[in-house]
């Protein structure tokens, strides 16, 4: 599938700085995206993640590196130049409690890109669009005038979603969009995903921190340790052939819901993640990885391609 | 299962009468814990499991809680009937809990030695000094270095937290541990490291747990007996094997399928269509039966008891399409 490339993001970095020093949130990642097609990005509290996804939207202006999105370099444009691009390059987000107004009706809350965008001007051609959004979304017309809290997790996060698809973008960045629903609405809300991107070509990105979900959702998986990436490959090829000992570690750390049947063997990794301030030039993972050999500390592993579209960033593999 | 039983609540029913509505959050139950046995209660967001494990403790917020009727036993002596004075004995003494938050959990202006040695010192007479030196033996038992006792909890990550509440819940040695969603907050690797301390340490001192969780990879990790809860009553019990290969209810059913599998990707996830019923409003019969796919009349008629599966001695479900005896679920007949 040799689709058209969306998005193409080369040594992105974006740094904060902090009293302690430099905090590499995200640091040197690189990626494409092709039409239609989704990536997972994966990782724990700290690695980068969402800061990643931010800035990718620009909604954190990066410190060095390059997006371009449709072919167009956008990594130094203005708020003003952004906006037409809006349009197209939209996010969904985490917590749906927090992330919708209070004070706006479902109506107001998914008519409002359209008329911020000023993409219909008749209050009734409104009106119908938002309605027909509901429907997109599974959210039955009789919600129109209620307001968030009077609704549950999974009928906010499709409000969410109805907000995203108002402007017809082309990409969607889903930062933790299921992380706060039960599991049976969880499923309903990736269902809902997974068709709207059969039924209207959307191209992902799909951050989250539970490997099942990215597995069942993803085309590419992303592993982000520390602001950086350090294995990505076709959703199938990383959960079948692991090599970096993170995502190992990261795999076998799930707890799967099987009773008395072969489960593989836990590896547990040692201590936690370390701080992203004045990162020495070193492997990321050595302190807490097994195979601490001396060249793990010589130096930062770039991603290396070990077998075709199989990335990972470790000098012992 | 006639053993010696640890806890043993009896048809418990716990409302938060509210001037608006009368919320029906516990709706009758019974749960059994042995020596030394680890129950896990499953079930979503409002299924009344937090309810629950604040009524053993008798910390049901009154109002607007109410403890309607039931009896809650611990080793024997009924909870309910307990004056102030034996109730703040037996709280973090023979019964302690592990909230799901270690980030609001702990106070932030006390040490950690001083919040672990805290209950020692109240429980066991015991000097403060006497008492932080044992604190820091049950940092350094969590796998946290002693000197770590004089550092407030700010200085700690989440997974670190999450030990010193460990610490401090076992610090008495209580007979019964409750563990409230305890890794729900954590990341999966830090998630592994605390539930693999905790098992080593149920192993160790011979306590037995409730493990209230919505996650069924935790259960399997941890439990030997489950429970799933829904709107305020139990669907189904048994052992982890009962529940997880054999299972009867169709809760239990949509719950598994709501799970993304890690083995196969791409095929649509099964949903449990609809949501949990309103517990101020629920419905007559089965409170699941608006949402199951194998309803049938006799389900809005009457709530079914929990019964037996083909004369088990530890596998109950509570269903009414078990009257039929040909019923089976869909899952149950190409063999999970």
């Amino acid at each position: 599938m040799a689709g058209k490339t969306i998005l193409e993001v080369q040594n992105l970095t974006k740094f904060f700085n902090t009293p302690g020093g430099q905090l590499h949130a995200v640091d040197g990642v690189s990626f494409t995206i092709e039409e239609g097609r989704t990536l997972g990005i994966v990782g724990e509290s700290g690695c980068g993640k969402s800061t990643t996804g931010r800035t990718i939207l620009k909604l954190l202006e990066p410190t060095g590196g390059k997006i371009l999105f449709d072919g167009q370099d956008i990594t130094g444009y203005t708020r003003k130049q952004m906006r037409p691009l809006r349009q197209e390059m939209q996010m969904v987000f985490q917590d749906p409690f927090s992330s919708l107004d209070p004070r706006q009706t479902v109506m107001q809350l998914i008519s409002e890109p359209i008329t911020e965008h000023k993409l219909l001007k008749s209050k009734s051609d409104i009106e119908d669009r938002t309605l027909e959004l509901m429907r997109t979304v599974g959210l039955a017309d009789r919600y129109m005038n209620v307001y968030p809290h009077e609704l549950d997790g999974g009928r906010r996060q499709r409000i969410g979603i109805a907000r995203a698809l108002a402007v017809n973008p082309k990409l969607i960045v889903c930062d933790e969009p299921v992380s706060a629903l039960d599991v049976s609405i969880q499923a309903q809300i990736l269902n809902l995903l997974k068709k709207l991107q059969a039924d209207l070509g959307l191209t992902y990105i799909f951050i989250t921190h539970d490997l099942s979900v990215v597995k069942y959702f993803s085309d590419d998986i992303a592993v982000m340790y520390l602001g950086q990436m350090v294995e990505k490959a076709p959703s199938d090829l990383l959960f079948q052939n692991p090599l970096h000992p993170y995502t190992k570690a990261l795999l076998s750390a799930i707890p799967l819901p099987v009773v008395g049947k072969e489960k593989p063997k836990r590896q547990l990794i040692r201590g936690e993640i370390t701080s992203p301030v004045n990162l020495p030039d070193e492997c990321r993972f050595w302190k807490r990885c097994d195979c601490t050999q001396d060249k793990c500390r010589n130096g930062n592993p770039g991603l290396r391609e070990v077998e075709p579209n199989h990335f990972v960033a470790c000098s012992c593999v | 299962m006639a053993e010696e039983l640890v806890l043993d609540i009896k048809n418990l029913v716990v409302h938060y009468v509210t001037e608006d509505a009368d919320v029906h959050a516990v709706n009758g139950i019974d749960i059994a814990i042995g020596k030394k046995r680890t129950l896990g209660l499953v079930g979503e967001t409002g299924a009344g499991k937090t309810t629950t494990a604040l009524s053993i403790l008798n910390l049901v917020p009154n109002p607007p809680g109410v403890i309607k009727s039931g009896e809650i036993y611990l080793e024997g002596k009924d909870v309910l009937k307990m004056s102030p004075s034996d109730l703040e004995k037996m709280r973090g003494n023979d019964v302690a809990m592990i909230f799901q938050d270690p980030m609001t959990a702990l106070n932030p202006v006390m040490t950690v030695g001083d919040q672990i040695g805290e209950s020692i010192a109240i429980h066991q007479n015991l000097s403060k000094k006497d008492a932080f030196e044992k604190a820091k033996e049950m940092l350094k038992m969590v796998g946290i270095a002693e000197s770590r006792a004089y550092d407030y909890p700010h200085q700690f990550s989440g997974g670190m937290k999450q030990r010193v509440v460990i610490a401090i819940a076992l610090a008495c040695s209580p007979q019964l541990l409750i563990a409230d969603e305890p890794t729900t907050a954590l990341d999966v690797t830090i998630q592994a490291q605390v539930l693999e301390l905790m098992k080593q340490l149920i192993r160790d001192k011979e306590m037995s747990m409730l493990l209230i969780t919505h996650d069924l990879g935790v259960v399997a990790e941890v439990c030997e007996d489950v429970a799933v809860m829904y709107a305020g009553r139990i669907v189904e019990k048994g052992t982890v094997d009962d529940v997880f290969n054999h299972m009867r209810h169709p809760y239990t059913e949509g719950l598994f399928d709501s799970l993304p599998n890690l083995k196969e990707r791409g095929e649509e996830l099964v949903p449990i269509k609809g949501l949990m019923p309103d517990p101020s409003d629920l419905p007559p019969g089965c409170a699941f039966a608006p949402r199951c796919p194998y309803a049938a009349d006799v389900c809005s008629k009457g709530v079914p008891p929990l019964t037996a599966v083909d004369g088990s001695p530890t596998h109950f479900v509570a269903c009414s399409a078990y009257s039929n005896p040909e019923f089976s679920l869909r899952g149950n007949k190409d063999g999970r």
